[in-house]
């Protein structure tokens, strides 16, 4: 940038004069001072009683006035140099941007497309995450089962006790079908609440760190995986050597595809965050992540809605059905519905 | 090169704000300051309590209902659950209804933006707030809940580390952001209304100013005499006017003393002499940023002809 030239004439003045000073900036702020304040008004009004209490009219009027407004600040900073005025546009375009560019659904709208489009559409995205997190539990299970049916000393070291409660190597047969297979519906409000409740809780708190333990590289989400894996390994096989493999899975199966596919879920979500931590493309990692983060998240928060659902199967209607065909049954659609809903919904193009 | 308007904005302000560019779609970059912990934290409190208070509400119309009266863990469970609800829906519709702002957000003057200048999307906002059951309450829930009577010591130890981690997100990034808005690639701003006050450019003219008087300062110092003249009138703002008079006039080598009946006209009218000639030197290509701007130029040896005013 170069110095002053060193004379301008129109500046120069001798003496006292009564020309009156016309400046450019005042002159272009008398001009467009209308279309402001009436932008100022709309968004006033947007703001209080939100976007939708405006008249078709004034939504058409909003967008025209901002992008106005928003040159009026353009020439604004390169004209003028009065403080007021520059940071009055600068806030006003500010609120006019959120204002135009806002969201246009309603809590409803937006929990339903969630629904509708974002979480089935999440799930597919991380479709092969999920392939691995399944493959995870798979191995998981299968060393559990063979580990616990060879010597069900290791049930009581793959299954935290508090998880056993009190089933283990030396339960008969009997036992576990009276007190736990077909044990005594405990009646609604301790099914449906407090069970649930307890079972939920539980639930997601494996699911979040399965899910959030993914940003160290995935490795966490694993182990958590194989070692979930490794428990219902261990209780097959305990109900294996006691010829009760089907009733158990009947028992299992009434909440178990919901609850499996929502661990599941909170494994690929978590593996997808690994992914994008380990291979962040051409973004910074943390960047890929708010990039590719909403994703995995939108599973992780599908999979907390797929914990609930599965809670109340679990503690409300597991016991009330006494039957280990209809549960089979039971079981058998849910995991249907599951797998229709991720594979169909929100495929339409959005309106 | 800082601007007088970025300088001035930096004096009056303090600095202590942290400012941002979002670039709209329209390719215009748009200053941004960022919410300030204490802000945020008032806000939350506000939304907070609101909260509680519908979820008591909701809780006391429910066991008023026939089968609504149960005690002990069940009555927890379905305190929690509505709580749930409540505070989902609650921010949910708030920052849908009203662009980014719920009521707490409102009075504090905070609004949630996209970080990128996009605009805000329905699952952004679905996706921060739900974020927050998974960083606080789900956490908190269980840390406190007498169901888990199974959980040992370093469940609730890693359940506080959990907590704390969470809680210290917003305190270690750059943007302040929680890990719903790392997720939801969202951040927030303070956004408090500002006002158009009048122009304080003075038509008549009864002082005249050379140019050499004018070339004594730049932008940061006009805006900060802006500011000082749209201060209300008082004690304390007739004493400034007087000492700043004072010494302005030293500096302009005004030749005679003024009396403090004509100090505001005086002010308004330099103002005015002073932005005109300012806004024509920018438009020239050659905005002065503040009074330093000559020696500053000066001391680059581009060009020698500069004389230091």
């Amino acid at each position: 940038m170069s110095a002053p030239a060193p004379v301008e004439p129109m500046t120069q003045r001798s003496g006292p004069s009564t020309t009156p000073i016309i400046l450019r900036s005042s002159e272009f702020r008398r001009g467009r001072e209308e279309s402001w304040r009436e932008l100022e008004a709309l968004i006033g009004r947007a703001e209080r009683r939100g976007v939708r209490s405006l008249s078709a009219e004034e939504l058409q009027r909003l967008p025209l006035l901002y992008r106005s407004t928003l040159s009026s600040l353009s020439v604004a900073r390169s004209i003028a140099l009065d403080r007021n005025l520059l940071l009055y546009l600068e806030n006003l375009t500010m609120r006019g941007f959120l204002s135009v560019y806002g969201p246009r659904t309603n809590v409803i709208e937006g929990i339903a497309d969630f629904f509708r489009r974002g979480f089935p559409a999440a799930v597919r995205a991380v479709r092969w995450h999920f392939v691995i997190a399944l493959v995870a539990l798979v191995v998981g299970t299968a060393a559990g089962f063979w580990l616990t049916m060879v010597d069900e000393a290791w049930f009581s070291a793959l299954v935290p006790s508090w998880l056993a409660s009190g089933r283990g190597p030396s339960s008969t047969r009997e036992s576990l079908l009276d007190d736990e297979i077909f044990a005594a519906w405990p009646g609604l409000a301790q099914s449906f609440v407090a069970m649930a409740n307890f079972l939920f809780q539980n639930n997601t708190m494996v699911g979040i760190l399965t899910f959030s333990l993914g940003v160290a590289a995935g490795v966490p989400t694993i182990l958590l995986l194989v070692y979930q894996g490794l428990g219902f390994g261990g209780f097959l096989a305990l109900h294996y050597n006691r010829g009760l493999l089907l009733d158990f899975v009947g028992w299992v199966s009434i909440h178990g595809a919901t609850e499996f596919g929502a661990i599941l879920l909170c494994g690929a979500g978590g593996l997808a965050l690994a992914d994008r931590i380990l291979f962040p493309g051409r973004y910074g990692r943390v960047e890929s992540l708010a990039v590719n983060g909403r994703m995995a998240a939108q599973v992780a928060v599908g999979a907390m809605l797929m914990f609930f659902v599965a809670a109340i199967l679990e503690g409300g209607f597991r016991q009330l059905v006494a039957s280990t065909s209809l549960r089979l049954m039971i079981g058998a659609v849910t995991g249907v519905l599951w797998l229709f809903y991720f594979a169909r919904a929100g495929r339409e193009p959005a309106e | 090169m800082t601007t007088g308007t970025e300088l001035a904005s930096s004096f009056l302000e303090g600095g202590g704000r942290s400012r941002r560019e979002l670039m709209t779609p329209e390719g215009v970059p748009l200053a941004v300051d960022l919410a300030d912990y204490g802000e945020r934290a008032v806000a939350f409190a506000i939304d907070f309590v609101l909260c509680m208070a519908a979820t008591i509400v909701i809780y006391l119309l429910f066991i008023f209902l026939p089968f609504g009266g149960t005690t002990g863990i069940v009555a927890r469970s379905i305190v929690l659950f509505i709580a749930f609800v409540v505070r989902n829906f609650y921010f949910i519709h708030f920052e849908l209804a009203w662009q980014g702002a719920t009521p707490g957000k409102r009075v504090v003057g905070l609004r949630v933006v996209d970080r990128r200048g996009g605009p805000l999307l329905a699952s952004a906002v679905v996706a921060r707030n739900l974020t927050r059951e998974i960083e606080a309450f789900l956490p908190l829930g269980l840390l406190q809940s007498p169901v888990g009577a199974g959980s040992a010591a370093w469940e609730q130890i890693s359940l506080g580390l959990w907590l704390l981690l969470f809680a210290a997100l917003p305190f270690v990034n750059r943007d302040r952001m929680r890990a719903g808005d790392l997720i939801a690639g969202t951040m927030v701003v303070a956004l408090p209304r500002r006002v158009l006050l009048g122009d304080l450019v003075e038509s008549a003219a009864r002082y005249a100013f050379t140019e050499k008087q004018l070339r004594a300062y730049g932008a940061f110092e006009l805006q900060v005499l802006e500011e000082l003249l749209r201060r209300p009138v008082g004690v304390e703002t007739s004493r400034l006017l007087r000492e700043v008079t004072d010494k302005i006039c030293r500096r302009l080598e005004w030749p005679a003393p003024l009396p403090d009946a004509d100090i505001r006209t005086f002010l308004r009218e330099f103002y005015t002499a002073e932005r005109a000639f300012l806004e024509r030197e920018q438009l020239f290509g050659k905005p002065r940023a503040d009074k330093h701007y000559e020696s500053k130029a000066a001391r680059e040896p581009a060009d020698p002809s500069v004389k230091k005013v």
